[in-house]
This record gives structure tokens, C-alpha cells and sequence, in this order.
């Protein structure tokens, strides 16, 4: 099998995936927030037919649960995910490897690409990163986390890369 | 033809009928949630947002207007937000006239205009006389425009090129009844009877049983769910054998120097142009019923037209031999050829084929075991299930060619799938950490479908294997020779 691709992303992303998995994953802890709530509001005989006052034990194993998650998809996963990222773009193809457990890999032709863009959400903007969007008629695909010099320059490389091969045939 | 034009009223109606047609089972199974737990106040409800999409037909109906004018099809339609679409007639690119059951009731039609080019962009008059569809598809047709009397015969010929039948296939009567008998949608009908019976509570009480047992000896617990199941199998068989006389009486694939049309239908006549440049794969899908007969469906992939639709897959073909495949192709899609070269699984990966159906339900079995009396019968099913794996061992194989790749692969059904290189838009490769102990991938090809993609999946290939189609792909240029196919290479297979 032909070399397997070796440009890493950006080291920030782990910290920029982290601060944006400890940001949504606040959600892991409604359930937790709606039991608080519960517990301070009601009383043991409410008329509320499923509630019958808070159960400590559901309570704590929902904490636990939650906040096992919450470390884990915080702290453990983006340095998985940035380990595995890798990619590379040639003049015939842009190959992508990506996936903590199942390995992907993507081979994207060069000539089948139909337009590239960068994104920049606020969490990237903060740690000066941008991602790379390339579109075919089928699909999408996306190499996250570049610094933004990184990000601008791959994407006009592409761009070029596709106006010469197009040029060509 | 240069004042605007109104359709006839019955256009109104005919959304409102769309709508009912497209989402006809789930407002079935709401029909039979609503009635069964509610005092029916959920009826009321569907009666208004029946009653809303009416209203806002007549609207619709009210400010629809379309001319010609200008070489160009003008519409101003839009209730609240005026939307105006001029479309050049040099841009469109198939105008497809069809009859639907309400336009069919009235003897009109619905016309659609779509244009060339990566657009998405369509139109479509849901009502008109079938005269007045006839003169706009003329008057569109006519793209050459209003050139001087010299060139006309001349344009006019070309035109007439353009449009004549080249080859065309009919779908004999004998094959629609076996197409009928042998298709494979009762499956899904059955699933969807077994789901809407559940909640049949009103219908199957304790009285009614009581009464069959009565009126039939030798009813107990075990023949009344054979008896039930039995009943239900024969209902979705007679309604999907309905469903393919209906949807394929009078099947029609006709050829063009550009296009491809396809006209078919008992009540509601379809009319699907496709033009050649927009064909991105060709399937030939052979059922498990079909297969033993060697007979399969043959459907074609196309790009664009509509955005909201995420796979455009079109039938050309309801019932073909698998031997005539290679003959119909030659007939109708040229440019489509079977690749000789071959890339298959090693043996070495049988018996991953075989084991790999029984996992669902070894997951599924003590479960069943568990909460089913006769659960454990599942059991007997996981010959059946290795007999799967075999076959789609078996069966999976890549072909390539300088310019085409063939998948073949099975689920259920066999699918083989035949694409040109140009329109191949990226190759995955995955490995799970079973797969990565073996060095063995499971490869996918991605065309396009509609504004979306479709994917052929072909497992447990060796790296050697996955090189040459990666190798293949990327190969730019037509003339150029692609070393992977070729005999001598050598590639390393990545430790």
C-alpha cells in the first residue's frame, strides 16, 4: 500500500478541540441541573405522577456517567484524534487519514475537486486555526485544525493544482 | 406565444395530492397512532394542514403565470416572496411532459424544465392541457431561434437529429408479471404491515379472538401467529406485486444521439429524460428471488437536477437477463464496458465473509432467547446466515479497465455497478483493528447521485489490491498508460 500520508494538523487543535468539547459538552450535565432543580422545587408527594423526590443513588451514578464522558471526550479524544489526523495533497490527489478506531482513509483526485474553502469558527479563531473544506460533485471533505498561514496556503495550492490539471485535459 | 399564461385551476389541487402521495405511509401509520390513543382530535389536525395546503394551492394557482418570450421561458410565481425564473432556451436541457392521476383525470399534464450545467435549477407547470405542453415543448425545443430562412431547414434537420429514436426496449407483458411476482419490496411492505398491526388493538381484542378460535378448530397459540404472519406475507406480496404492475405497465426505454427517455406507468404515465452527460454509474441489482430466475434491475446513478433529492437513481431496465446485461449496455449506454481485469478477496479472508452476517444476531439471540418463548429458534437461522457470508465472499470483486471500475458486492441483493474513471469523485479506505491484524481494507468508490453521493463497498481487500485502484484513479491524463493495471508492477504492500 502506498505510504501512508504524514503532514500532521496543527498541535493547537487538541487544545481548540478540548476548549470546544468542554464547552458543548456542558450537555452531558442537563440531566444533573434538571434533578437539582427537581430536588430544591419539589417535595416527596408532588402531584407529579414519575417524581418521587430525588433518588441519590440515580443521582450519583448520573454525575459519575456524566462526568466520565465529559473528561473523557474533553481530554482523552482530541489527543487521539490529532494523533491520527494526518493528510496530504500532491499533484494528483489529496489523501486523508483520519479515525481513532476504524482507520479511514480518503484519496481525493486532484481533477475532481470542485472548489476549496477555509472555516473559521470561534473557538478556531481564538487559537489561530482554520480548517480546509474540499467539495467534489459527490462529497465533502474537511482537514480541521491548520494555522490559518497553513490553512490559506493549501487551499490556493489546491486551487492551482486543480486549474492546471483542468487546464490540462 | 408572448403573453403570460395561466395553468388550469386544477393545478391547485395537484400539490396538495403530491404531498399526500409522498408521505402516503406515514400518514397512514399516524392515522392508525392518532385513532388508536386519542379522542381522534389528531384527525382534526391532518383535516387542517390538508385544508392550509389547499389554500395555499389556490394561491399559488392564483399568481402562477408562464410566458415565452425572448428566447427565453419566463415564470412569475410565489405568493409572499415573488419569485421570477427566466431560463435561455440554449440552457434547457430536458423538458419531461408526464401525466399524474389528478392531471389524468382532467387529460392534462405536468411539464418540467430543467437546465443544463452544474445547476440544480428546475421548473415545473403542474397543469396543462396537453396541446398547450405540446406547443411550449416545440417552441423550447427550437433552440436554434429565429434564424434566417436559409439556415432554418438546415437547423430544423439538426434538430430533427437530435431527437430521433435511435434504439428503444420494451418490457414484455410475460416479464412484468415475473418482474411483479419476484420483487423484493415485499420485505419492506411486510415490516411496515407488522408495525401498523401492532397497533391494531381496537381491531385484535380478546373478543376477536375468542371468535376465531370458535369458528376455527385446531386454532392455538402457535398456528395463530403462523396464521397471522402467513396473512400478512400474502397481503405485502399482492400489494408490492400491485406496486411494480403500476409503476412499470407499458416500460419504455427509448435512445436518443443525446439522451436517454424512459416512459412508464398503468395510471400515473412517467416521462424521465436523462442526458448521457449526466449518467454517472450503471446498476445492475439482481434480487434474492430474482437471481435463482437470472434475471436483476437495472438502474442508472444521475448528477443534479434536484437539490433536495439526496440519490437520483433511475430505472431503465424493471427485468433483465444477466446475460442480455452486457448486450443492453452495448444497446444503450455505449460508453459503458465490462472490464476484464479482476481483483478479488483473498482466500485467506473466507471465512471473515462467512462469520461476519452471524454477528447481529448472536447479539440479537440471547436477547431474544431471553424475552421470547420461541426465541431461541433464531438460532436455526445462522446456517443461513454463513451461507450470506459465503456468498458475498464469493461474489465481491472489483474489475478495472483503463477507464471504467466494476463493483460487485451483495448485501441482500447483488449489486454490480459499473462507472467510468472520470466519474469516480474519491476512494475510501477503512480498517478496523481486526482487519488492520490482517492488513486487509474494505474499499469504497464514491459517484455522484442527485446532490449527493452514492458509495459501493467491496470488503476485506489486501493493500496490493487497494494500491491499484488508488493507482488508477489518480491517473490524469486519457492517453496515459495506468501502471496498476498492467502485469508487471510490483507494489509494496505496506507492513
Amino acid at each position: 500500500m502506498q505510504e501512508e500520508p504524514v503532514k500532521r494538523i496543527h498541535k493547537n487543535a487538541i487544545k481548540a478541540w478540548t476548549v470546544n468539547a468542554l464547552i458543548v459538552g456542558l450537555i452531558w450535565f442537563i440531566p444533573l441541573v434538571f434533578f437539582v432543580v427537581l430536588s430544591i422545587g419539589g417535595t416527596v408527594n408532588t402531584d407529579l405522577k414519575w417524581y418521587q423526590g430525588i433518588d441519590w443513588f440515580v443521582f450519583s451514578l448520573l454525575s459519575i456517567g456524566a462526568l466520565f464522558m465529559y473528561l473523557l471526550i474533553g481530554l482523552l479524544y482530541p489527543k487521539l484524534r490529532w494523533q491520527r489526523w494526518k493528510y496530504d495533497v500532491s499533484e494528483k490527489e489529496v489523501d486523508l487519514l483520519r479515525g481513532i478506531i476504524i482507520k479511514k482513509r480518503t484519496l481525493v483526485p486532484i481533477n475532481r475537486v470542485q472548489h476549496v474553502d477555509t472555516r473559521q469558527g470561534p473557538v478556531y479563531r481564538r487559537f489561530g486555526l482554520s480548517s480546509v473544506t474540499i467539495s467534489t460533485a459527490a462529497t465533502t471533505h474537511e482537514i480541521p485544525a491548520l494555522d490559518d498561514e497553513t490553512a490559506n496556503e493549501l487551499r490556493n495550492t489546491i486551487s492551482a493544482l486543480v486549474r492546471k490539471v483542468k487546464g490540462d485535459v | 406565444m408572448s403573453d403570460f399564461k395561466k395553468q388550469h385551476p386544477v393545478a391547485a389541487v395537484s400539490q396538495v395530492f403530491e404531498t399526500i402521495k409522498q408521505n402516503f405511509i406515514t400518514i397512514i401509520i399516524l392515522l392508525f397512532i392518532g385513532t388508536s390513543n386519542t379522542d381522534g382530535y389528531f384527525l382534526y389536525f391532518l383535516a387542517a394542514g390538508i385544508g392550509l395546503s389547499l389554500i395555499a394551492g389556490v394561491f399559488g394557482w392564483w399568481v402562477f403565470r408562464y410566458r415565452v418570450k425572448n428566447d427565453e421561458l419566463q415564470i412569475r410565481k410565489g405568493v409572499f416572496v415573488k419569485n421570477n425564473i427566466y431560463m435561455s432556451k440554449e440552457r434547457i436541457q430536458v423538458i419531461d411532459i408526464t401525466e399524474g392521476l389528478i392531471q389524468r383525470l382532467f387529460g392534462l399534464v405536468k411539464v418540467e424544465i430543467k437546465t443544463a450545467g452544474g445547476g440544480t435549477e428546475s421548473a415545473t407547470i403542474s397543469a396543462i392541457s396537453r396541446e398547450e405542453a405540446e406547443a411550449l415543448r416545440t417552441e423550447l425545443r427550437n433552440k436554434y431561434g429565429q434564424s434566417t430562412d436559409n439556415f432554418e431547414d438546415d437547423l430544423e434537420e439538426k434538430q430533427a437529429d437530435e431527437d430521433r429514436i435511435l434504439d428503444s426496449w420494451k418490457l414484455p407483458n410475460k416479464d412484468l408479471v415475473y418482474a411483479a411476482f419476484t420483487s423484493g419490496n415485499f420485505g419492506l411492505i411486510a415490516s411496515i404491515l407488522g408495525a401498523v398491526s401492532g397497533q391494531l388493538n381496537e381491531v385484535i381484542n380478546e373478543e376477536t379472538i375468542e371468535y376465531l378460535y370458535e369458528m376455527l378448530p385446531g386454532l392455538n397459540n402457535v398456528t395463530m401467529i403462523i396464521t397471522i404472519v402467513v396473512a400478512i406475507i400474502i397481503i405485502s406480496w399482492t400489494l408490492s406485486f400491485l406496486g411494480v404492475i403500476f409503476n412499470y405497465s407499458d416500460f419504455q426505454l427509448q435512445k436518443t444521439s443525446k439522451e436517454l427517455i424512459i416512459t412508464s406507468g398503468l395510471i400515473e404515465r412517467k416521462h424521465v429524460t436523462i442526458p448521457f452527460d449526466r449518467i454517472q454509474a450503471v446498476r445492475f441489482v439482481e434480487g434474492v428471488i430474482r437471481q435463482p430466475f437470472g434475471y436483476g434491475m437495472v438502474f442508472i446513478e444521475s448528477a443534479g437536477f434536484n437539490q433536495a433529492q439526496k440519490g437520483r437513481s433511475i430505472v431503465i431496465a424493471p427485468y433483465l437477463a444477466a446475460d442480455k446485461f452486457s448486450e443492453f449496455l452495448g444497446d444503450f449506454l455505449t460508453e459503458y464496458q465490462e472490464p476484464d481485469y479482476e481483483i478479488k478477496p483473498k482466500p485467506q479472508v473466507k471465512f471473515r465473509y462467512i462469520r461476519r452476517p452471524a454477528y447481529l444476531l448472536l447479539v440479537l439471540l440471547p436477547f431474544a432467547w431471553y424475552f421470547f418463548e420461541y426465541g431461541w429458534l433464531l438460532v436455526f437461522l445462522l446456517p443461513f446466515m454463513g451461507l450470506l457470508g459465503w456468498m458475498r465472499y464469493k461474489d465481491a470483486a472489483i474489475g478495472l479497465d483503463r477507464e471504467y471500475i466494476r463493483s460487485r458486492f451483495r448485501n441482500i441483493s447483488r449489486t454490480t455497478s459499473i462507472s467510468k474513471r472520470v466519474r469516480v469523485q474519491n476512494v475510501n479506505l477503512s480498517q478496523n483493528p481486526f482487519q488492520k491484524r490482517k492488513n486487509i481494507y474494505s474499499l469504497s468508490t464514491t459517484v455522484a447521485s442527485g446532490a449527493g453521493g452514492m458509495s459501493f463497498e467491496v470488503k476485506d481487500l489486501n493493500g496490493d489490491a487497494c494500491q491499484q485502484v488508488y493507482s488508477w484513479v489518480t491517473g490524469i491524463s486519457n492517453g496515459e498508460k495506468i501502471d496498476a493495471v498492467g502485469e508487471g508492477e510490483t507494489l509494496d504492500d505496506n507492513q
